[in-house]
């Protein structure tokens, strides 16, 4: 496992942050909006194991630990405001959620 | 030459993850999150972190991609109809492109990140880092000595959730919640 | 010794601010007891002013600097000189009985609380002019007593016309005081320093001083001391109450100005001075004559008040500016006594101010009317009565300056305050009542009486004698001298002028005006005369001025800011860079598509790393 350098990992997570991000941009569906944005976080929390792993230190998987821990009570809240958004307008698509213009 | 498990295992979360992005049925993108999620958890493992991958499956790729689940079904959105959108696709894995060079180039050949030799410690490091061990046990050791307020915080924070969640997904008829 | 004074002067300036704080912010409702502090406070700062008076032999001085410009110290301080001594203890003496009688006057007024704290707050003001060191520190407190003034005339402030008069006084010395302020900076500039005493020696090194810097400083005097063409807020000002004019528009504020001429005489170039005393004198006469036009005892005193007040600047005029102090000072008292003893008949009559509707209150009103005459005779400059003193030496002063023109006039605002001294006498006192009111008259509570037998009795009476015990020899010095130079006797020009004023005017005035019963005699004879001499000529002309002149050229300035102003900076500038834009930023931006969000936000923070990381 020595031939396989930080960058691999690195590039690994940036690769998966970039292909989160673009989802994000182009997805209409909220729902999966939101799940790219968690692949986001993941991606994220890989770099950080990795930096963990090539820095002998246990820090960066703590804290790891407390990301995931959060992610998930973000998710709870956020698919709560989902569906509550859905209650109220009848459609998770972005483009039709446009009441924040000028 | 990386390691052959670490290239399988790369490539299936990309290919996972390019599906999440691009399919049009909002189950399948569900899908292949959870396979994306089951990819990086493989990859945890590959760096040493067996908790932690147990933890992204056990917690991420099970308990969350299945509230999600659960709420797709939920909202019963309509898939899309018609022909598949390859224009839309196409513009979308060229964003990805762009944008990937662009962050490769930021930290990788730009030279603004230098590249760290496995087995080194950066002499910046936190006060006192932990050592790196594997075994479960002594991660809940340093869970609950070093970072028990951390702990104890994040205990909190999920009873707000809990709090959050409930109040938000009631269903009172007058107050449109 | 000095340094127990200046504490003395710490004393007098600083009681009345707390006493005027202490009103305002608690007494309030509690009217009387106001009264009392402020009156206590003014009897309180009298005896230190006189204990000051007796004991200082030379100036007294303190300075402390405040801030530091360049070359420039502007500071807060005391210059104690002669003059400042004896404006103190005139100032102080007459405000405290004063304060007493409005104790009295203001008895059945809700609004007392409000008032006592305005008289502290504009004995603390009117005090700071007497003891400033420097122009600074004279305008600042020269605007406090403005703003007192202010407040004090329109004090029943639910009748429009007091708060118009209000308005007016403050606006009128506003347009004086452009000139003061003017005259500071050119003192700055030519000078470098606003000292009084340094200015004193910049003025004695000079050769010549420009007449810009006399000119300007004296516009701030024209306004404060109502002399022309800045009179005409004056007789408005009886709007207030009784106790009020008495104080602030015949005994002291008004008298600011004076002094403030004579604390930079030196300042002041030939033609200045000729020009304040002509048109001082041509005010004294003018003034007077007008007097005999009024029904209203209140703005006849007011006249009478502008004319003693051109006298007082034909003496700065003629260069005698300690004569002028002089007189500032017999006239305080006795003024101070005309008005409060009219105060007393206005209350006695239950607030009747028409002098036809008067009549018979010698009877009725018997130590009210004995002062009010003594007064009324010293006003008369009556040999051997206060007045005399001064505004005889004046008048020598014009002759022997060979000032022939400026001598007539002087001599004829004489006979026209004896003139209008009888007509008042006769038509208020003496006769037959002419209304209810005058015949239910009685005599006012002693607190209203007490002040007019001190001041009008014995110090329109005994002045003279009282000065020379009490006052060390030679502290007041440069008074002494000035009177010493004009030699009294009785074949001088001013004594024959003023016993023939006295003969023709105040004897004839008293017979001539009791020919008509319940209205004015001159009326009655040469209504012409009457009106001509009843008519506001100067407020014509201001009004035609504000109206064809000022109106058309505001108007005009109004349609420029709104055409370039408002049109073109606001409207284009304003409007179209937005316009150009938004078109960029807000039409397209802001659609509400979440996506396109995101997209910004993605692109702001690779920008934002970017930045951060590469470069």
């Amino acid at each position: 496992m020595e031939n396989t350098s930080l960058a691999h990992h690195l590039i690994l997570a940036g690769l998966l942050f970039v292909l989160g991000l673009t989802g994000v941009l182009m997805r209409r569906n909220l729902l999966v909006v939101y799940m790219c944005l968690e692949l986001m976080l993941a991606a994220a929390t890989l770099a950080l194991v990795a930096f963990s792993r090539f820095n002998r230190t246990m820090d960066g998987a703590v804290l790891v630990f407390f990301v995931i821990t959060v992610a998930a009570a973000e998710v709870a809240v956020g698919l709560a405001l989902i569906v509550a958004l859905f209650r109220k307008r009848g459609t998770v698509q972005s483009d039709a959620l446009t009441t924040l213009r000028d | 030459m990386p390691d052959g498990l670490f290239i399988f295992f790369a490539a299936l979360t990309l290919g996972a993850a390019l599906l999440l992005v691009l399919s049009r049925n909002a189950v399948t993108s569900a899908m292949g999150m959870i396979l994306a999620l089951v990819g990086v958890a493989a990859d945890f493992f590959l760096l040493d972190a067996y908790f932690l991958g147990v933890l992204q499956v056990l917690v991420y790729a099970g308990a969350v991609m299945v509230l999600f689940l659960f709420i797709i079904m939920l909202l019963d959105t309509e898939d899309a109809t018609g022909a598949y959108p390859w224009k839309t696709a196409a513009l979308g894995l060229a964003t990805f492109f762009l944008l990937a060079a662009g962050v490769l180039w930021l930290f990788h050949w730009s030279g603004a990140v230098s590249p760290v030799k496995a087995g080194a410690t950066p002499p910046e490091l936190s006060v006192n880092p932990a050592e790196f061990v594997t075994a479960a046990k002594a991660f809940g050791r340093l869970l609950y000595t070093k970072y028990l307020l951390p702990l104890e915080i994040a205990g909190f924070l999920l009873l707000v959730a809990l709090v959050g969640v409930v109040s938000l997904s009631k269903d009172n008829p007058e107050t449109n919640a | 010794m000095p340094s127990d004074l200046s504490s003395l002067v710490h004393w007098i300036l600083f009681l009345p601010l707390g006493a005027a704080v202490l009103s305002a912010l608690f007494l309030r409702r509690a009217g009387g007891l106001a009264a009392w502090l402020s009156t206590g406070v003014a009897f309180a700062i009298a005896g230190l002013s006189l204990k000051l008076l007796t004991s200082a032999t030379a100036d007294v001085t303190w300075h402390v600097e405040l801030a530091k410009f360049g070359g420039v110290s502007l500071g807060f301080g005391y210059l104690i000189d002669a003059n400042a001594r004896l404006m103190l203890f005139v100032v102080s003496f007459v405000a405290a009985w004063i304060h007493l009688f409005s104790v009295g006057y203001m008895k059945e007024d809700s609004a007392r609380g409000r008032f006592f704290a305005g008289l502290s707050i504009f004995m603390f003001s009117i005090l700071g002019i007497v003891v400033a060191d420097n122009l600074l520190m004279t305008f600042i407190y020269w605007e406090l007593v403005g703003f007192s003034s202010y407040m004090l005339i329109a004090h029943y402030f639910d009748k429009d016309y007091a708060a118009a008069a209000s308005k007016k006084a403050f606006i009128v010395n506003r347009v004086g005081d452009l000139g003061f302020i003017l005259g500071i900076a050119m003192c700055l500039s030519l000078y470098g320093t606003l000292d009084f005493a340094a200015l004193k020696d910049h003025a004695a090194a000079a050769k010549t001083i420009p007449v810009a810097v006399g000119a300007l400083l004296m516009c701030g005097f024209l306004g404060k001391s109502a002399q022309f063409p800045l009179h005409v807020w004056l007789t408005d000002a009886m709007a207030g109450p009784t106790p009020v004019s008495a104080l602030i528009h015949a005994a002291t504020m008004v008298a600011a100005g004076v002094y403030f001429m004579a604390r930079v005489s030196f300042l002041l170039a030939p033609q200045v001075l000729d020009f304040i005393a002509i048109s001082g004198a041509g005010m004294a006469a003018l003034a007077g004559l007008c007097a005999l036009a009024q029904t209203d005892i209140k703005k006849s005193l007011a006249y009478s008040t502008l004319a003693h007040l051109g006298i007082m600047g034909c003496a700065i005029g003629l260069g005698h500016p300690e004569l002028a102090l002089m007189h500032m000072a017999m006239h305080a008292f006795f003024k101070a006594t005309l008005f409060l003893g009219a105060g007393s008949v206005i209350h006695g009559c239950h607030h009747e101010q028409d002098m036809l509707k008067m009549g018979g209150l010698l009877k009725k009103m018997p130590l009210t009317a004995a002062t009010f005459i003594a007064a009324t005779l010293s006003n008369c400059a009556v040999p051997f009565l206060a007045g005399w003193y001064s505004k005889d030496a004046i008048i020598e002063a014009a002759y022997h300056g060979d000032h022939i023109a400026i001598f007539a006039f002087l001599s004829l605002a004489a006979l026209a305050t004896c003139l209008y001294s009888g007509r008042m006498i006769r038509l208020v006192f003496l006769g037959e009542a002419n209304s209810e009111e005058a015949s239910h008259a009685h005599e006012s509570p002693w607190t209203m009486t007490l002040p007019l037998v001190v001041l009008g009795l014995v110090y329109s009476v005994a002045g003279g004698f009282l000065a020379h015990t009490i006052i060390p020899a030679g502290s007041l010095k440069p008074i002494e001298h000035a009177l010493g130079e004009v030699a009294f006797h009785l074949a001088a020009p001013s004594t024959i002028v003023g016993l023939l004023s006295l003969v023709i005017g105040f004897f004839g005035a008293l017979k001539f005006y009791g020919t008509v019963r319940g209205a004015d005699a001159l009326q009655v004879v040469s209504p012409r005369t009457y009106h001509l001499l009843e008519h506001r000529w100067m407020d014509g002309l201001y009004r035609w001025y504000v109206d064809s002149v000022q109106r058309r050229v505001s108007e005009f300035i109004a349609f420029l800011d709104l055409l370039i102003i408002n049109g073109v900076a606001v409207r284009w500038i304003g409007g179209g860079v937005p316009a150009v834009l938004g078109y960029l930023t807000g039409r397209s931006f802001h659609r509400g598509q979440t996506r396109a969000y995101a997209l910004w936000i993605v692109l702001g923070s690779l920008f934002l790393a970017w930045f951060l990381i590469a470069r």
